[in-house]
């Protein structure tokens, strides 16, 4: 079998996989956020936090505990790596640099996960687990928080509430995170993924040579940064490394593992608002953009362009030989759409067209299925823009989901959609324009460009991954793409959850013939077109000058 | 607690949130998945180790000198001489063509690796884009001549012109940034080495090599330890993991596991 | 003071679309002062789009000053004209309602009022027309002009409205009922009529409508409100998208060092001619030049109906409404039953009957009456004849009969039990045949005449309620835009059935009181719906008032005008379906604008970037798909396409996207093919061709 036939059923298998499971764990995610009962252990864990978990709360009170919440993590994840060398497990490592901790802290509470780190050689064991994977869960549950709260806001009728942060936060991450992450870390350790306590220990080669093989908790990290689109990998390579992704079908289920909660939550939304079938229509275009997306990308890897991929006969420079040109590039595409930012190949060193589309997936807001609540919340907000505008075609005041779409969730919707371009395209020329911060580039000419633009993106899209030749642990970026990073997440959660708030209060406008039907191939198609053009617009000039440049060299 | 002003009472609830999730989750979870998973696979959990390192970690099978060990297979390249403790990859894009004196380019160490692949398989290591001495082939294009950019003087250019100019070898400390860039593809169609024996993986601690790449090692293997090529060519199928269920990834030989059991015997 | 205000409503077309008034080439002309005038910026900062374009202009006056170049001074020149174009648009919307205006106006000045100084009839003081305040009495006499709006207390005058309405027929006013009000500026024809001032000094109906014509008071709509946001966001980030280019293009140019400047970018990076070339076509001009205009324009395209909207927003709901009231009465029916049959009893011949029905109402000059003889000559063949020596049976409460006595012939219609009484009264034994006509023809919605001879029940005449012409097509038209009708009516719910049945409206709403009406209106409020409603009465005015769009007939009462937020001043109740389409019309115009000024920036690109960095990166000539001829003429050919679509769309800006009643599926797809991908197509084809001609321009190579 050639390896584009077995990349293509590589691809159907993912999709056969998470449409099985799409219904089943939809409803079952349904179930968490709308039960009215709490369990023992729920009920244990809000006596400890002290809060009331029937107490609702209006959009400005859940806004407001979402943000302290994340405001302690910083500070948390901050003092651990400042002070990792004080504490147990340390590996005799020192504590982080004031900025690579700031940035690392930002990072991961922002479920960005970038590494201007390297983990093997800065990060104890104790700053792995207790600092940053507790990150990855939560980072994971506070997404899909605000995702549920919009949708609450849609379904809710004359409500001045929008659910309970706290008790959002802990369902999300006991009921439906953990037991996963759990069964799918021992699945991982199966397939050679290590989960251990040791430190480093040296071994002699079979040449005689020495080398040092590292020891971690590497697959409880593993599984949960890619189940909750975190990205940050226990090592600098990432999921290319083998103790993270130590086989071929490993890498199969990672990319399922990034996939899955985004899709399914589409199932969840349209159970919530009653009406499954307006959940296959935001399914539907996620799952077209991420299609049309993955397929490129495999087409551009595989026909290997650009003149190092030519003068080797394939793109092969910083992908393994296990996962394979086609394995490689999937990976990369679906990382990129979701806001995970895990990679196993370095996207530095892609085709200039491959590597295009690992930027253009950001670029397109993560929202095809994009991270972990983050997706279905940023996708929402552009299905209310597509409305605005189509609905206006149809004569009638914009409503989407029976909740009219007025001047209030317009400005909402737009300030939204301005934020990651303006943080991206200011951040970029702000690099580009300093003789100092371009030194930080290690490719010339476009690709230096494309490195840049890369990072920023990555940064304000809360993706991670990067065109890693950039260097970016100088306190300049780390600074710049922590401002990116927390701008980038908060402004559009404060955003949403202002949105979730101003729907719930207005009561719905029963659906008729004149209404805009929004479950209908048209209307999918519609918001894919809208998406596309949309960022193509934005992005185009700076597109042009990095890859596009490059591409047709 | 009660008479405090709203805001710190919200702060403090997400201090103890903190607190209480960083110990379930930063605590309980990896270390009772840590139980579980030493106690279900063991092996694998500690990282599949061998006599001589991990079978999931690539290792360089070469001597002190830096020469390869001859009757050994020899891994792909990596970007951090598969050193565990700097993993990664070289993030040189696909248009790194030109050197400079701090680094050489991407292609022109993709040359370089298949000329010296070639003359230790006893095949020819020409490729696209390179020249017959292992160097990027890429022009620098000015009004009225052309360079040689990587092709330093008094070194002959690969080609003597370009499109009716004369091309030059490369002056040292001369700046070339305002020609055109022209790669020059060459007329090269067998190419004999294959991909992953010139590119670097993306973990630096590649373990496998593609199974084009180990017949192409099996011939010197085999001649170095005396051994039949059928028994090698047998011993590097029972190394190749295929892909899982016939289309997951492409087949690998694990280096380290393959050189072992010829040790072995 | 005949004066015909404004062209008669246009005549709909025969595909039911709404059509709107054509574009004569003079307004522009006309207009053009005007929209010299809106150059001014702090009018202007009321277009965000255009305020940034002008600035844009500007910033690149001083650039061409500064280098002069014939590209820069070419550039400049179609930026102002850009925005010259979109005042141009606005200007030349409001200058249609300014002729209006004017007309308007010249009915109000120099109006006398004679007030009543008390309440005897013959003491008055002569005050000029703006000084009455509410409450004051004056009289009116025949060809003099009604001073102010207010209601007639005392006489009856016919009166003459064409300077509100545009009718020439006169229309009679009478004091008490639903025929009192007057409006200020009409003229009175016959007899002597006290009116009771209602209006304000200055708030009058006429300058209301002055101001509302002339767009003075426009205040932007909740809908216009959120597509101005969004323009405004994107214009952001096309701003950002631009500027943050500039360190971008120099970098760029300074890894390539080869190749000489060009008029488009140099070692400073793009030139400011360029980059706001670029931002002016990328930003979503087209929409942000005629979006006042569209507003405008669709209220003047009620104005030319005759229906006066009290505020744009009223406008735009019509546009959301999703259940309709409609009174049965004038409305849907045409107000007068007619004869529709006539059902002999066992042992009559139909023509028997007919010939006895028709006898019966030749001197019956009611509508009923009337119908039955022109029913009996179209169906019968019977011809009106002269007959001699009959005595006429007049209708009375008492005997609720009438009929004829012809010799010693005597025939009666009426209501059935009447008219068996009087049959049993001569001895007679009508059958019970006669009964089950009779009960049949009331459950059809119909109501029955007996007609009987002497002891003798001949038959029955079937009257109707006849429902308009063309009524049964419109709601079905309505149902597929998603309106529900809903026929109020004082019939009973038998009568209320048949004729909904009949009409195809979707509901009716049966032996309906004004409490009724409006719990029924709250009742759908509450299920998010909007409602229209058309009234005339007092009584009608709380519905009025709580409707979403309550159209007030001009022949109506002061109070149910007030209530309203619509006038319909020729009194067509069915004017309402009109109204909505509009209202529509009004929504997808916008959203059709935005859609094709977006999606034409997918060309402009093509043209511009090639244009800007093909000096660079030869490579990306390939994305000059257009094949322009030079990097200036593909920038200049992109600014003078941006500033000609603006001229090419102000006609359908006024006119309204055409709008055809159907589903909005289908409404979206055809929408979206027409301005999505024709928005796309179309800049390719326009600046390729503008580029043939431009490139032979000096300095353009």
């Amino acid at each position: 079998m050639s390896e584009t036939a077995a990349g293509l059923l590589f691809v159907a298998s993912l999709i056969v996989a998470l449409a099985v499971v799409h219904r089943p764990f939809g409803d079952y995610m349904h179930r968490v956020y709308t039960s009215p009962r709490h369990n023992a252990a729920e009920r244990g864990l809000y006596r400890l936090l002290g809060v009331r978990p029937d107490a609702e709360q209006s959009w400005g009170v859940y806004a407001r505990a979402l943000l302290a919440f994340s405001l302690v993590s910083v500070l948390f994840v901050y003092g651990v790596q400042r002070l990792q060398d004080k504490l147990p497990l340390s590996l005799g490592m020192g504590p982080v640099t004031d900025h690579v901790a700031w940035n690392t802290a930002i990072s991961f509470v922002t479920n960005t996960n970038w590494q201007a780190y390297s983990g093997e050689s800065t990060m104890g064991h104790l700053t792995q687990m207790a600092a940053l994977a507790v990150q990855n869960f939560v980072s994971a549950a506070v997404g899909m928080a605000v995702a549920i709260a919009l949708v609450r806001g849609f379904a809710r009728h004359k409500a001045g509430t929008i659910g309970n942060f706290w008790v959002d936060l802990v369902r999300g991450t006991i009921r439906i995170l953990l037991p996963i992450a759990f069964v799918g870390a021992l699945v991982l350790v199966a397939g050679g993924v290590i989960q251990n306590l040791s430190g480093p220990h040296e071994i002699t080669t079979l040449t005689g040579g020495a080398q040092a093989i590292t020891g971690g908790p590497v697959a409880s990290q593993e599984v949960i940064k890619e189940l909750g689109t975190n990205g940050g990998g226990f090592y600098n390579a990432n999921s290319a490394h083998p103790f993270e992704n130590a086989t071929s079908w490993t890498n199969w289920f990672e990319i399922f593992l990034l996939l899955v909660i985004p899709f399914a939550l589409t199932r969840t939304f349209g159970r919530m608002v009653g009406q499954v079938r307006q959940g296959y229509a935001i399914l539907a275009v996620m799952g077209v953009i991420a299609l049309g997306s993955v397929l490129l990308t495999n087409a551009f890897e595989l026909s290997g362009g650009g003149t190092v991929p030519q003068a080797v006969g394939a793109a092969m420079e910083g992908k393994e030989v296990r996962f394979g040109v086609s394995g490689s590039a999937t990976f990369a595409a679906a990382t990129t759409l979701t806001s995970t930012g895990a990679v196993n190949s370095f996207h530095d060193s892609f085709t200039p067209f491959g590597g295009m589309m690992t930027l253009f997936d950001m670029m397109l807001g993560e929202v095809a299925p994009g991270g972990v609540g983050s997706g279905l919340y940023g996708m929402l907000v552009l299905a209310v823009i597509t409305v605005f505008v189509a609905g206006l075609m149809v004569g009638r005041t914009p409503e989407y989901l029976g909740k009219k779409i007025g001047p209030r969730e317009i400005k909402l919707a737009s300030l939204y959609f301005l934020v990651t371009p303006v943080l991206v395209l200011a951040g970029t020329a702000a690099a580009m324009g300093s003789e100092r911060q371009r030194a930080s580039m290690l490719n010339s000419g476009p690709h230096g460009l494309s490195e840049v633009l890369y990072a920023f993106t990555s940064a304000s899209g809360n993706n991670g991954s990067a065109f890693a030749g950039l260097t970016v642990n100088t306190p300049w970026y780390d600074v710049a793409l922590g401002l990116c990073m927390v701008l980038g997440r908060f402004l559009p959660i404060v955003l949403v959850l202002a949105l979730a708030g101003s729907l719930a209060v207005r009561s719905p406008v029963p659906e008729g013939a004149g209404t805009l039907p929004t479950h209908r191939p048209q209307f999918v198609g519609l918001v894919v077109g809208v998406t596309v053009v949309l960022v193509a617009l934005t992005f185009l000039p700076a597109l042009a000058l990095g890859p596009i440049a490059e591409g047709l060299s | 607690m009660e008479h405090l002003p709203s805001w710190i009472r919200r702060h403090l609830t997400a201090l103890r949130a903190v607190a209480v999730l960083t110990v379930l989750l930063g605590l309980v979870y990896p270390l009772l998945t840590t139980g579980v998973a030493q106690a279900l696979f063991s092996d694998k959990a500690n990282g599949s180790m061998t006599g001589h390192g991990s079978a999931l970690v690539g290792q360089s099978f070469t001597g002190k000198d830096g020469a390869p060990v001859r009757k050994y297979f020899q891994s792909r390249p990596s970007a951090g001489d598969h050193d565990p403790t700097a993993t990664g990859a070289s993030n040189l894009g696909p248009e790194d063509v030109i050197d400079t004196p701090a680094r050489k380019s991407l292609l022109t160490q993709v040359c370089a690796r298949s000329l010296a692949v070639g003359e230790l398989e006893g095949v020819s290591g020409a490729r696209p884009y390179c020249t017959p001495d292992g160097i990027g082939a890429v022009l620098k294009v000015f009004p009225g001549r052309a360079v040689s950019v990587n092709q330093a003087c008094p070194a002959v250019p690969f080609v003597t012109s370009y499109e009716g100019l004369e091309v030059e070898c490369a002056r040292p400390g001369e700046d070339h940034a305002a020609g055109r860039t022209v790669p020059v593809r060459g007329n090269v169609t067998a190419v004999q080495v294959p991909a992953d024996a010139v590119t670097a993986g993306g973990s630096g601690l590649d373990p496998h090599i593609s199974v084009t790449y180990a017949d192409l090692q099996a011939p010197r293997v085999a001649r170095e330890r005396g051994l039949a090529l059928g028994r090698v060519r047998a011993l590097i199928g029972e190394h190749t993991t295929g892909r899982a269920l016939g289309f997951i990834g492409e087949p690998a030989v694990d280096v380290l596991e393959l050189n072992l059991a010829l040790d072995r015997g | 003071m005949s004066t015909p205000v404004r062209e008669r409503p246009a005549p709909e077309k025969a595909d039911g679309r709404v059509s709107g008034g054509l574009l004569d080439p003079r307004q522009l002309i006309r207009a053009l002062p005007d929209a010299l005038r809106k150059l001014n910026p702090v009018t202007l900062r009321r277009n965000p789009v255009m305020l940034v374009v002008e600035a844009g202009a500007a910033f690149s006056t001083v650039l061409a000053v500064l280098g002069p170049s014939l590209f820069a001074w070419a550039v400049v020149v179609w930026l102002w004209l850009t925005v010259v174009f979109a005042n141009l648009a606005e200007a030349v919307a409001e200058g249609r309602g300014k002729a209006q205006a004017a007309t308007l106006r010249r009915a109000r000045t120099g109006t006398r009022a004679r007030r009543l100084t008390s309440r005897a009839p013959a003491e008055w003081d002569v005050v000029a027309a703006p000084d009455l305040r509410q409450g004051d009495l004056v009289v009116v006499e025949a060809g003099e002009v009604i001073p102010g709006d207010g209601d007639v207390v005392e006489g009856i005058a016919s009166v003459d409205e064409s300077a509100i309405t545009g009718e020439s027929a006169p229309v009679i006013r009478e004091s008490g009922g639903d025929r009192s009000a007057v409006t200020g500026g009409t003229r009175v024809l016959s007899d002597r009529i006290i009116v009771k001032i209602t209006q304000r000094p200055g708030e009058s109906f006429i300058d209301r409508m002055i101001a509302l014509v002339e767009g003075a008071d426009r205040q932007k709509t909740p809908n216009e409100i959120a597509l101005n946001i969004l323009l405004a966001a994107l214009t952001v980030i096309f701003l950002v998208a631009t500027a943050t280019m500039q360190p971008l293009a120099i970098y760029s140019r300074s890894v390539n060092p080869g190749g000489p400047d060009s008029l488009a970018l140099t070692g400073d990076g793009v030139t400011g001619v360029v980059l706001v070339s670029l931002l002016v076509c990328l930003i979503p001009t087209t929409i942000g030049a005629l979006l006042s205009a569209i507003g405008i324009a669709g209220m003047d395209r009620l104005v030319q109906r005759n229906v006066l909207a009290m505020s744009g927003r009223a406008v735009e709901a019509a546009g959301d409404v999703s259940t309709l009231l409609l009174d049965k009465t004038g409305t849907i029916t045409l107000g007068n039953r007619q004869a529709a049959g006539f059902v002999p009893v066992a042992g009559v011949g139909e023509q028997d009957l007919a010939e006895a029905a028709q006898l019966s109402s030749l001197a019956d000059e009611t509508p009923e009456g009337r119908s039955i003889v022109v029913f009996a000559k179209q169906r019968y063949g019977l011809r009106e004849r002269e007959v001699h020596g009959a005595r006429w049976v007049r209708f009375t409460a008492r005997t609720r009969m009438s009929g004829v006595d012809l010799g010693d012939r005597q025939i009666r219609k009426g209501a059935a039990t009447a008219v068996m009484t009087w049959v049993r009264e001569a001895g007679g034994h009508p059958a019970d045949e006669v009964g089950h006509i009779v009960d049949g023809i009331s459950a059809s919605g119909g109501t029955p005449l007996v007609v009987a001879e002497k002891g003798r029940v001949l038959g029955v005449i079937h009257l109707k309620d006849v429902v308009k012409q063309g009524m049964r097509e419109r709601f079905a038209a309505m149902r597929r835009m998603g309106i529900r009708t809903v026929m109020i009516t004082g019939d009973n719910p038998l009568t209320a059935r048949a004729i909904a049945d009949e009409a195809g409206v979707d509901d009716f709403l049966a032996e309906a009181t004004p409490e009724d009406k409006l719990a029924l209106i709250r009742k759908e409020q509450e299920g998010g719906r909007l409602v229209a409603m058309t009234g005339d009465g007092t009584n009608d005015a709380p519905a009025l008032a709580q409707s979403d769009v309550g159209v007030a007939m001009n022949t109506g009462t002061s109070a149910a005008k007030e209530a309203g937020n619509m006038v319909d001043l020729d009194s067509d109740p069915t004017k309402l379906i009109e109204i909505v389409e509009i209202g529509k019309q009004l929504l997808i115009t916008r959203g059709a604008l935005t859609t094709f000024s977006i999606a034409n920036d997918v060309a402009k690109y093509f043209a511009i970037i090639p244009a800007m960095f093909a000096a660079v990166y030869p490579g990306l000539d390939t994305l000059n798909v257009m094949r322009l001829a030079s990097p200036q003429s593909a920038v200049l050919s992109a600014v003078i396409f941006n500033a000609l679509i603006i001229v090419a769309l102000i006609p359908l800006a006024l006119r309204g996207v055409r709008y055809r009643p159907s589903s909005a599926a289908k409404l979206l797809s055809r929408n979206l093919y027409v301005y999505g991908l024709g928005g796309i197509v179309a800049p390719f084809i326009g600046i390729k061709l503008i580029d043939l001609i431009v490139q032979f321009l000096p300095g353009m190579s």
